[in-house]
């Protein structure tokens, strides 16, 4: 496969000095005429032959290249009316233009955009984009709009547990998925426990989920790219914007600094569930909640140089009374200079800064203890994207990221830990990806990614050969110790049976050097993240995906039916008994094997009218295979979920009202159950037979939301969200857990623990 | 460490309901459960052979009886062991020494399982020391207890405690090591989600020094037991240090008690 891929490079390199020359490029920023927002994924295209055309970068730039002549090009994107130019092209030039929303006052206006189709044109497949807006009318637990929460809805990707934010695709496990928000890695993207993650929608612009056939330019998980882009803040005009609900309140602000020159947005939230505690007299000495903040800024220096900061911190805190608080968080930031070098290259540079931690302290009887832990990455990335013609585009550049990892510490009085030191490490990484038009009918990306990460030393790296000590290594600080390398290829095309169909396929082989450990059965903000050593080999999955995409009624209805095959290598789990807090060398206790995963998608989706929504139907299989778990035999994971609905309806009532309702369902997690019992010192002991070997009961549940929207005064917007989480009040099972029963000790029994029966929220939000 | 407990309690507060269930479970073959013990107390000291049930069976475990129990020891004493009520078998002879290692052989059916474990010397427990402790919601006037020792200078040092207060066995599982602890006075307190200790509670600490094997048979018990809300591991059968398809565990630890009354 690999020496496959590396002909075709060899074939198509030539395309790039096929340019004549008599041709011209004209290329331009697109942006949104209310807020001055750059636009992405707007489509640039000759009005008599949509075929010829480009799309928008991330950073609203395009870049079309014609023969010497006159043209007419039209901007199309989904909900903003469309824009035609007649264009003399006698050399290059540049076209900036601003686009506007498509409201029912231009109903009127012929609105041609054709160009709907581009989920069956491109070659790119299992991704998905959230309109940020569209999130706002979907009903979610304690009305706090959640992105993570809604992409759970999407077909491939699972809910990690009840109202949790966590997420798993196409069986990955949640720490395969690369969560980017401004490019920075999210290494915890959860609240308070996972019922709240840690993207306030207030403050986003855009978010794509790609599920595992990502270009080149990501890399470093296994299963997903979840890629969030923070709004860049409104250049036209101050704007504040906030909500207040019955868990947590958000204020932003946004406007220009200088006009049409610079521009910054400043978003916060918080719960105040802790303020309610102190109301009272039991829980007046705790603590529970958590903040974030976001911020972001950009300046134009002219028209080729722009440079944005972001940044985003943010902090969950549980505290009761002076003898035990738990806080985490995390912190990140990212400088972006993007910069057109020419008509046809563009440039972006990023320095990004990561960092996850969490600290636990306890008192007890007047001695403090602390458990920490730490990971913090210093993150360069240079991206070109060079657009030679119509029918091809390249992105090329380089990652490099310096990790320090600081594993779970005991710190205090009473306590001698010196063994554990932080940990350094280098991943770096050189990508191409090409996306060129072979033929009318036939798209083709394809790329490379070479990735290598080294272990750098200032610590002892212990060999373990089935958890006993083989040999150590000694590496002195600044000394480079094991390399490795893999070559990943990526490959999607897409082959157009006619104007409404399409078949799609793609392979890509991702590798993962960052690995959180895991030993309990739900997310801790306490897992640790831990990275390739001499032990921990790189996890590398190999995915193939095939499928058919097809278009009804101009479009308006989507359907679409992918299946994937996943075969994943070097996975690690922990041995049965791991002692995860104090073992001298946490990588004693891990265990090594592999794993496959693989599925059906089926989405259907209506994307324009008063009634909007989705259909979502995933049927999948996923399995493990770790030596020392389950007698060496292949189990099936703990995600794995043979059926999983999604379904997902808003309706436009009045222009006032609009209503939104979700109906979920899906087969329940596999889990360990005993299947006997005995006795040891007066307890029972259960007895487990299989791993997995069980299943919860199956999970469903139905939530509606309404929303009304106050006319306009003046300046002021506002609009009421009302929802009612599991409108039928189901039990789902949370839990189940084995013990004596207390009434009667001859007798064991087993508890049902659920979370969250009707739930009701209502928010309020407003905009001036 | 326990504070998953409070997370547990954090997620309890945002609402939840418990009720119990009925569950169809597999039945499993009957598994042959060795339990024994030697301990630096004067003997005799037991083993106890019984068979694991099904789950939806009564907690009524059926003895091995017949069977051939042997102890040995690194000085020369072979104690066939005399089976006193059916499936308990009491020792003749052994003397449980610190220092001294241990074998176990039982047959059973004409199958031979064996096992091996070290008394450890033991460590002097001084004295228990209480702490006040608030939990989520809690009142102030529950206390942590102490557990005052000084770990010896090399490290491999592994403790069980056992906690009865007032009366009642505290039956959550209680493993300390000396990983992070080497050599110093420990102050780390034992954390019970079974028992309370109030005002005036008469607790009582049981202090067994016990070998890896040993701890990591309930440092694995205890990793299951915190199966709740918020997380417990994916459960399964603790390692055992007797061969062949059985479960259970032998071990010889030494022990020492004190009881103190809380202020």
């Amino acid at each position: 496969m690999n020496r496959l891929l590396i002909c075709f490079f060899i074939l198509f390199l030539p395309s790039l000095t096929l340019f004549g020359q008599s041709k011209y490029t004209i290329s331009g920023t697109i942006k949104d005429k209310k807020n001055g927002e750059t636009l992405i994924n707007v489509s640039a295209s000759l009005l008599e032959q949509p075929s010829i055309g480009t799309v928008c970068n991330e950073y609203g730039f395009y870049s079309l290249t014609l023969q010497e002549g006159t043209y007419k090009i039209i901007f199309r994107f989904i909900g903003y009316r469309s824009d035609t130019f007649l264009v003399a092209l006698k050399s290059d030039m540049k076209l900036d233009h601003t686009m506007s929303l498509e409201t029912s006052l231009l109903k009127e206006v012929v609105v041609n955009s054709k160009r709907k189709d581009d989920n069956i044109r491109k070659a790119e497949m299992g991704v998905e984009r959230l309109d940020v807006k569209e999130i706002a009318k979907i009903p979610v637990i304690f009305g706090e709009k959640d992105i993570l929460k809604t992409i759970q809805l999407l077909p491939g990707v699972k809910s990690a547990g009840e109202g949790n934010s966590g997420f798993f695709v196409r069986g990955g496990a949640a720490d395969q998925n690369l969560i980017l928000l401004d490019e920075a890695p999210v290494y915890n993207a959860s609240h308070l426990l996972g019922f709240f993650s840690t993207f306030n929608s207030d403050a986003l612009k855009d978010v794509s989920i790609i599920k595992g056939n990502s270009p080149a330019q990501y890399g470093g998980r296994l299963s997903s790219v979840l890629d969030v882009k923070m709004k860049e803040g409104n250049s036209q005009k101050y704007n504040v914007t906030g909500g207040i609900g019955l868990i947590s309140s958000r204020l932003s602000i946004e406007g220009p600094i200088q006009n049409d020159k610079s521009s910054f947005m400043v978003s916060g939230r918080r719960t105040y569930a802790d303020v309610f505690l102190k109301a009272t007299e039991d829980y007046k000495d705790n603590s529970l909640y958590f903040y974030d903040l976001n911020a972001k800024a950009n300046y134009r220096f002219n028209d080729k140089n722009r440079v944005y900061i972001s940044g985003y911190f943010g902090k969950d805190v549980l505290a009761f009374g002076d003898n035990f608080k738990i806080d985490w968080g995390n912190t990140t930031g990212t400088i972006r200079w993007n910069h057109i070098i020419s008509p046809k290259l563009f440039s972006n540079t990023s320095l990004i800064y990561s960092n996850y931690n969490y600290n636990i302290k306890l008192n007890s009887g007047g001695t403090d203890f602390n458990i920490n832990s730490q990971i913090k990455d210093w993150n360069v990335k240079q991206e070109f994207q060079f657009f030679p013609s119509t029918k091809n585009s390249w992105r090329f550049g380089f990652n490099s990221i310096y990790h320090t990892i600081t594993p779970n510490k005991f710190e205090g009085e009473g306590i001698n830990n010196e063994t554990k030191q932080s940990r350094y490490s280098l991943e770096n990484a050189l990508f191409v990806n090409n996306t060129m038009k072979i033929h009318e009918r036939f798209n083709l990306d394809y790329g490379l990614r070479l990735s290598m990460y080294t272990v750098l030393g200032g610590d002892t790296y212990n060999i373990f050969d089935d958890g006993k000590l083989k040999d150590s290594v000694v590496l002195a600080s600044g000394e480079f110790g094991k390399t490795y390398y893999n070559l990943e290829p990526r490959l999607q095309f897409s082959w157009m049976l006619n104007e409404v169909s399409s078949i799609k396929g793609g392979y890509a082989r991702n590798t993962q050097s960052l690995h959180l450990l895991s030993n309990s059965t739900s997310a801790n903000p306490t897992d640790q993240w831990i990275g390739n050593s001499y032990n921990i080999k790189p996890e590398i999955s190999d995915q193939i995906s095939l499928g058919y995409f097809k278009n009804f009624a101009e479009n308006k209805y989507q359907f679409s039916v992918e299946s994937y095959y996943k075969n994943l290598q070097n996975q690690i789990d922990y041995k049965n008994g791991a002692d995860i807090n104090s073992a001298p060398d946490i990588e004693s206790e891990l265990l090594y094997g592999m794993g496959r995963a693989y599925g059906v998608e089926l989405l259907v989706k209506k994307t324009e009218g008063k009634f909007t929504g989705w259909i979502g139907y995933t049927l999948s299989r996923t399995e493990r295979k770790i030596d020392g778990i389950n007698n060496n035999d292949w189990y099936v994971a703990k995600q794995d979920r043979t059926h999983d609905i999604s379904i997902v309806g808003m309706y436009e009532l009045t222009p006032r009202w609009s209503l939104s309702g979700l109906f979920v369902y899906n087969t329940g997690n596999a889990v360990t159950f005993p299947s006997g019992k005995y006795n040891v010192d007066g307890n029972t002991v259960f007895l487990y037979t299989e791993r997995n070997g069980y299943r919860m009961p199956a999970y469903h549940r139905m939530d509606i939301g309404a929303t009304y929207t106050k006319p306009h005064k003046k300046n002021y917007e506002s609009s009421w969200n009302f929802s009612l989480y599991n409108l039928y009040g189901r039990e789902n099972a949370y839990t189940i857990t084995f013990e004596d029963n207390p009434n009667d000790p001859s007798k064991t029994r087993a508890i049902q623990t659920s979370l969250f029966r009707w739930v009701p929220s209502i928010t309020y939000n407003f905009k001036f | 460490m326990q504070y998953k407990n409070f997370t547990v309690i954090s997620l309890l507060l945002l609402s939840s309901c418990t009720k119990e269930i009925n569950i169809d479970l597999n039945s499993s073959d009957a598994k042959i459960v060795i339990e024994g013990n030697i301990s630096n107390e004067v003997g005799p000291y037991y083993v106890k052979l019984s068979k694991s049930v099904n789950f939806s069976e009564s907690n009524i475990y059926p003895p091995i009886s017949n069977a051939i129990v042997v102890i040995s020891d690194n000085v020369g004493t072979i104690d066939t062991l005399i089976e006193e009520v059916s499936g308990t078998y009491k020792t003749q002879k052994t003397i449980g020494v610190p220092g001294n290692t241990y074998n176990l052989t039982v047959f059973i059916d004409g199958n031979k399982y064996t096992a091996t474990s070290k008394m450890p010397i033991p460590v002097k427990l001084d004295s228990l020391k209480f702490g006040s402790f608030s939990g989520f919601g809690g009142d102030d006037s529950t206390y942590t207890v102490i557990p005052v020792f000084r770990d010896p200078e090399s490290y491999g040092n592994n403790y069980r405690f056992i906690q009865t207060v007032d009366g009642e066995l505290d039956k959550s599982y209680i493993i300390f090591n000396d990983n992070a602890t080497n050599g110093i006075v420990n102050q780390r307190p034992i954390f019970s989600s079974d028992v309370d200790v109030r005002k005036n509670s008469e607790v009582k600490v049981e202090m067994r020094c016990v070998d890896p094997e040993t701890y990591l048979y309930f440092y694995s018990l205890s990793q299951i037991a915190g199966n709740g809300p918020g997380g417990g591991t994916t459960p399964s059968n603790p390692p055992t240090n007797i061969t062949g398809d059985v479960m259970g565990i032998f071990s010889a630890y030494s022990t020492q008690t004190i009881t103190q009354i809380a202020p």
